[in-house]
């Protein structure tokens, strides 16, 4: 059953690289376009402010253990203090800030441009994929999988004996699709907008709510235990310079 | 080591050893957790250049892929001379992070390689 099929030269000239350049540069096209249409909107004084307020309080959780316990007690009194402290909100105000950012129009064009950029590409390669390229084998997949599979990978090929690793171009897209990612990486630097899997992951946990992240920080902050992390300083810091003058 | 780039840049110290308390640079830190994951890619990469013209098939190129991440952790422990604790916070981010991230990547150059070499 392990019958090599010799495949057309013409195959891999004019079907696998072709496909591979074209969403490598694709890739890279989405890239700089996104870069371009960034629109710079001015953030609203009240949302930076919020932002700042949760910074500081992470601070103090993060170096809670070098200050003092007095000293620490009082920043966090200043900030999850019933009456006025910095990070309680009543509860009356919780669900208008959800609701005005979803109406907020800039900020639903942007998300609306960001889907877009990442949407359409992909459904034309696809169709352009489809149109052009089905109907015949295109590659062999190096590893063997079972039978069930045969539906997804093969799709164009209507001959139920051939073995399931071989497959046709619809799914060299889909392996090219999650595997170049990892190469856009490379050589676009940073996380950029082609890692979409990852963005779609982010767009089922939206619902950024500031006074949600407000006192979920506060929360935190209380539950904080204080421990004094340089009890014996002046004896270390003494034994340092001993070791410097000797 | 052959085709290791470490992308050129450095690691950098993460901790003050001289606090009995590990307290960690995050901007040192998260930068050498982007040098390992460069270096993972790179080299997932590479290595499915390579098993797709060796012609492995099956296991054998999924056990090839885990000596790849065997090495990949190795050569940059080695280059952390290996004093973990001064570069990263815990042994489990240089030898795990990242070590599946880099499959499908894997899984492309070396099915291209071995259709070009091998069926076509």
């Amino acid at each position: 059953m392990a019958e090599d099929l010799v495949l057309d030269t013409a195959i891999r000239d004019w079907v696998l690289i072709p496909l591979s350049v074209v969403m490598v540069l694709i890739g890279i096209l989405r890239y700089f376009v996104s870069k371009l249409m960034r629109s710079y909107q001015l953030p609203d004084a009240k949302v930076v402010k919020e932002g700042q307020v949760v910074i500081r309080a992470r601070n103090l959780r993060a170096a809670a253990n070098f200050i003092p316990l007095k000293s620490f007690r009082a920043r966090r009194t200043y900030f999850s203090n019933e009456e006025n402290g910095l990070l309680h909100v009543p509860k009356g105000q919780a669900q208008n800030a959800q609701a005005q950012m979803f109406s907020d129009p800039n900020m639903a064009m942007d998300m609306m441009k960001k889907n877009l950029s990442m949407i359409i590409p992909q459904t034309l390669t696809f169709a352009w994929v489809n149109f052009f390229f089905s109907g015949f084998v295109a590659a062999k997949i190096p590893f063997p999988l079972t039978q069930r599979f045969r539906s997804m990978l093969q799709n164009g090929i209507d001959l139920s004996t051939v073995d399931v690793s071989y497959v046709s171009s619809r799914s060299w897209y889909f392996l090219n699709l999650f595997g170049l990612r990892g190469l856009f990486s490379l050589i676009l630097g940073e996380e950029n907008a082609t890692d979409d899997t990852q963005r779609m992951m982010q767009m089922s946990g939206f619902g950024f709510d500031p006074t949600r992240s407000l006192s979920a920080e506060k929360d935190s902050l209380d539950i904080v235990q204080h421990e004094w992390a340089l009890p014996k300083f002046e004896q270390r810091a003494e034994a340092v310079l001993r070791r410097l003058v000797r | 080591m052959v085709g290791h780039e470490d992308s050129g840049a450095s690691k950098k110290k993460s901790t003050d050893s001289s606090n009995d308390l590990p307290t960690f640079n995050a901007e040192n830190l998260q930068n050498n957790t982007k040098i390992i994951y460069y270096s993972r890619t790179f080299l997932s990469i590479i290595g499915g250049v390579i098993a797709g013209i060796l012609g492995y098939t099956g296991l054998t190129g999924f056990v090839f892929y885990f000596l790849i991440m065997a090495i990949t952790s190795l050569g940059l422990a080695a280059k952390a001379k290996f004093s973990i604790h001064s570069y990263f916070d815990c042994w489990n981010r240089l030898l795990l992070d990242g070590f599946l991230g880099g499959l499908l990547s894997y899984v492309l150059f070396w099915t291209f390689a071995y259709d070009i070499v091998h069926i076509f």
